[in-house]
């Protein structure tokens, strides 16, 4: 396998925890088998749910009959929304000029998609519940349905009746002067890119367990969520329990990539059928609600205008873009998520001064549009980079060469983008550059050229980007994004035996956030890893973090308040044992556990001494104001910004349409690198799942808005087979605006990956005069574009 | 042990413990395993056979303990996560390959590609990358983009003493 080499830019920091190769934390209970995720919650009198979920896309609910499933034995309730309070879930995005939709928790009046939730049967067992949940009689009135953002069928009845025309968004912005630029550009080129729906599909589907006591009026939560103190407002808005009173309870979570940022309603439906029985209720998804009904994601059209003049130089852009959003604009962060985020990064890397956009988002008889892993950056950079492709073929410019012109360079730092974004630091030239070593493209061209005389088709594509990680105040701002407030803290606390507990509300759904903190943690305050845990999220007694593990932000905005608050704790420590040792504190050193005082021929203390000395003795603790070894503090980063280049080689067989990823190889810089191991794994896993956008995962609807995608069978994920072995480098670009330079690279790899694989397709069949226009490329689109050149003769 | 007549008798071995148990004929061998024996390391991730997550080992060959019943298991020995390391605690050569190789995020396919890479490495030694990639395309993992697991059954090859 080769080797994983690494680069810097800026000097590293001298060695210590953060920076290191560490295993992980978590493993050793995850490979026994003893992980604990919300199916393996269970509690006394605990029964189990099932939904009834909606057959027709499009339609009202004429009457709802429970007779025969309430008189099956073992059910205890079939409940309607009709037997529960009303709730509703609205999003929370406060862009000027996007439209409301609530949602009801269960659907009242009408369906309106697939799968939609209608009732729930609680019964002993998930198998009762199901049986009971097929006896449930809904009397439905076709309406017809909305496929299509935008398209009216004939017979066309509003999805809601407050919106007559589905749309929900319909707003531009312009910076510099792109009209006067566009009409005096030598050369205009023109693409237009059609993003599937496709989704999360976490390995572990949703899940909730919920607990009301009626004696107490406490209602207890555990759920797969990525968002514990969010869905503890949305749980108290819904239930009437009062928020100290309602506690989000989470264990391990097996995956989320945004689908699990939101309160669901079905999180709420359990709840509020918790509070109405006074049991314990379950609820496992499985993976045909999750596909049908769980929010999907991107859903994009794309239609994009570059000006350059005749050395390539890019003098302006334009786009046009089109979101579908589903039934509702969801509760997670709008519809908008996609198309607008794609409208504010579009520019990329690149020096663009003058850019329109135009975003429109409308309603379909669809689930609902959430967040996932690279949302709307991916939409941008796939259509932007397929633009500069077909540009450089037709300027006759190499491709490496017509992105150097037009990049921002080293020097150009701070940055602020024509959109208003501020690149803190980054490493976009050499990162390229990087890519174009490792592919070893000056070869390629060659291999290329003997391949095809030889009837074989291969190609390369090119992916560098910018991505904002962290999501803190400044960057929303700069965004121009408001559906989160950035306010999150961390509490490091030291117990009597010198140990720490830290305590998150960003919890981890596999990203190794146990490790990295207690990394952070261990090294500010110099003591073992070992001695460093991190608490599983419970909303009862972690700080407050309103966003949740979401957005590149966990590593950049937790780890800053760990960092902070060990700070904070290392001081009081050190002050103590200065006391105790009775020499300045400020001289003192700690390291692997232990205070040594230079001064004093090395006089040394452990940590754990210090803290029971402290907690004991009186004299000790009445010398200090606030006599604990407890720090919680807040953080809310500066705007900072990782990036990447990513180099994909695919074959096209063209009798068949297949494509197979030869080798994918990127070069990505997220600031200061705390774990190695963790960055890989982000960077890898998400340029895995990017191959999946790229050719594989669609989720198809029909013209009746039936969706026919809702198995593993039907919507596929990449395997072993279809993955080739990644080869990656690392830069590390430390930013200025954030502690300890740290940027986020959760969702990077995921950006990348879709345009560099779509790139390289169309190097490879461009000699068919053919381009790209869709993600996924499924055989019978590459096929057509083989088709579409053989027509052209 | 009263048997209704709705009820069947299993009886199994598990994890080298034999059992006998009374269940509902339509309970599937990963909810009997899951619910029934409370061996909670068996996960699942789709119910129809796809996602390789619930596999376990029925008489040492790879199963989906999704799509059989538990009335199949019967007079069977059944390996499940729980079962791989013969003392508790510690970590068999694979898992513990996992951990060294970065072979798991969220851990929730996990339980599922050490069974099958046991199967696999059961019986094949020094496996190219290829075949390697092709033993384990029947299990589904969302995080890694499967370079640690791969990685993962090369190291366990090497280090698994059999």
């Amino acid at each position: 396998m080769a080797a994983v080499t690494g680069t810097s830019v800026r000097p590293t920091a001298p060695p210590g925890l953060i920076g290191t190769r560490v295993n992980r934390v978590e493993d050793a209970r995850l490979l026994a088998g003893r992980g604990r995720y919300v199916a393996d919650v269970t509690l006394p009198r605990i029964k189990h749910a099932a939904f009834v979920r909606a057959w027709p896309s499009h339609a009202r609910i004429l009457s709802i009959d429970t007779t025969r499933a309430r008189t099956l034995p073992g059910v205890v309730a079939a409940l309607t929304a009709a037997d529960l309070p009303p709730a509703t879930l609205v999003d929370g995005n406060w862009i000027p000029g996007l439209a409301k939709t609530p949602q009801p928790v269960l659907a009242r009046d009408k369906v309106r998609f697939v799968g939609e939730a209608v009732a729930i049967v609680v019964a002993t067992s998930r198998y009762v519940a199901e049986d009971a949940a097929e006896l449930v009689e809904v009397d439905y009135e076709q309406l017809p349905a909305v496929d299509h953002a935008g398209r009216r069928p004939s017979g066309h009845v509003p999805i809601l009746d407050e919106l007559p025309d589905d749309l929900i968004y319909d707003r531009g912005e312009s910076f510099g002067n792109p009209d006067l630029m566009f009409r005096d550009a030598p050369h205009v080129f023109v693409k237009d890119l059609a993003l599937a729906r496709s989704m999360a599909a976490p390995l572990e589907c949703r899940g909730t367990v919920a607990s009301y006591d009626p004696a107490a009026g406490s209602l207890d939560v555990w759920c797969s969520t990525q968002s514990p103190h969010l869905l503890r407002r949305r749980l108290s808005a819904a239930s009437g329990v009062a928020e100290h009173r309602v506690r989000v309870m989470m264990h391990d979570v097996g995956g989320g990539f945004g689908q699990k940022i939101a309160a669901h309603p079905e999180e709420l439906a359990i709840a509020l059928a918790s509070c109405a029985l006074g049991i314990p209720v379950k609820w496992i998804e499985d993976r045909r609600e999750n596909l049908m009904a769980a929010p999907h994601a991107r859903g994009q059209r794309v239609h994009l205008k570059l000006a350059t003049d005749d050395d390539g130089r890019f003098l302006a852009l334009r786009a046009r873009i089109v979101g579908d959003a589903g039934a509702y604009s969801f509760n997670a962060a709008s519809a908008l998520i996609e198309p607008y985020i794609t409208a504010r990064v579009m520019t990329g890397v690149y020096r663009i001064d003058h850019y329109g956009y135009h975003v429109a988002a409308g309603l379909t008889n669809k689930s609902p549009v959430a967040p996932y892993r690279g949302v709307g950056f991916i939409a941008a950079q796939t259509a932007r980079e397929l633009l500069i492709d077909e540009a450089a073929r037709s300027l006759g410019i190499d491709r490496f060469e017509l992105r150097r012109r037009n990049m921002i360079r080293p020097d150009d730092f701070p940055y602020r983008s024509c959109t208003g974004l501020v690149f803190d630091s980054g490493s976009y030239l050499e990162a390229l550059t990087t890519v174009e070593r490792m592919s070893a493209y000056d070869d390629f061209r060659c291999e290329q050229e003997q391949a095809r005389a030889s009837g074989r088709f291969i190609g390369l594509g090119i992916s560098p980007y910018v991505e904002p990680t962290g999501w803190g105040t400044e960057a929303m701002n700069q965004i121009g994004w408001h559906s989160f407030p950035s306010n999150d803290s961390a509490r490091v606390s030291m117990d009597i035996s010198g140990k720490v507990t830290i305590s998150i509300g960003t919890p981890s759904q596999g990203q190794g956030i146990e490790t990295t903190l207690a990394q952070i943690s261990a090294e500010v305050l110099g003591i073992p890893l070992d001695d460093v845990v991190v608490s599983f999220t419970d909303s009862s007694s972690a700080p407050t973090s309103l966003a949740g593990t979401r957005a590149s932000r966990a590593a950049v905005v937790s780890g800053g308040a760990v960092g902070l608050a060990s700070q904070d704790l290392r001081e009081r420590i050190l002050k103590v044992a200065g006391a105790l040792m009775e020499t300045d504190a400020s001289i003192l050193t700690v390291a692997d556990g232990v205070i040594t005082d230079p001064s004093e021929d090395a006089a040394s203390m452990t940590v754990a001494e210090v803290v029971q000395k402290a907690f004991q003795l009186t004299e000790i603790r009445s010398a200090e104001p606030e006599p604990n070894f407890t720090a919680t503090r807040f953080y809310d980063p500066g705007a900072t910004y990782g990036n990447a280049c990513v180099g994909a080689v695919v074959e096209v067989d063209p009798q068949t349409g297949g494509v197979r990823v030869l080798r994918i190889v990127g070069a990505e810089d997220c600031g200061t690198v705390i774990n190695q191991v963790v960055v890989e794994g982000q960077f890898i896993g998400g340029m895995a799942q990017g191959l999946g956008g790229a050719l594989l995962e669609r989720l198809a609807y029909d013209e009746n808005g039936e969706i026919l995608t809702t198995t593993f069978m039907d919507y596929l994920l990449p395997t072993s087979t279809e993955v080739p072995h990644f080869e990656v480098e690392h830069l590390e670009s430390p930013s200025p605006y954030t502690w300890r330079g740290i940027k986020g690279v959760g969702e990077s790899g995921t950006i990348g990956a879709p345009a560099a694989i779509a790139a390289a397709i169309a190097d490879a069949l461009a000699h068919t005069g053919s381009t790209v226009d869709r993600l996924p490329m499924l055989p019978e689109d590459v096929r057509a574009m083989v088709e579409q050149g053989e027509d052209r003769g | 042990m009263t048997v209704q007549p709705d009820e069947v008798v299993v009886t199994v071995t598990v994890n080298g413990e034999t059992v006998r148990h009374l269940v509902d004929p339509r309970t599937t061998a990963a909810d009997f395993l899951r619910d029934g024996l409370e061996l909670t390391g068996t996960h699942l991730g789709c119910e129809h056979g796809v996602c390789g997550a619930c596999t376990v080992l029925l008489d040492g060959r790879s199963v989906r303990s999704c799509i059989l019943y538990a009335p199949q298991l019967d007079g069977c020995e059944v390996t499940t996560v729980e079962g791989l390391s013969p003392v508790p605690g510690e970590l068999h050569p694979i898992q513990e390959a996992f951990r060294e190789c970065h072979g798991l995020q969220c851990g929730f396919c996990t339980p599922g590609f050490l069974l099958t890479v046991h199967e696999f490495l059961s019986e094949t030694k020094g496996a190219d990358e290829d075949e390697i990639r092709e033993a384990i395309s029947g299990n589904l993992c969302r995080c890694t983009g499967y370079q640690g697991i791969v990685a993962a059954v090369q190291r366990a090859d090497e280090t698994w003493q059999r």
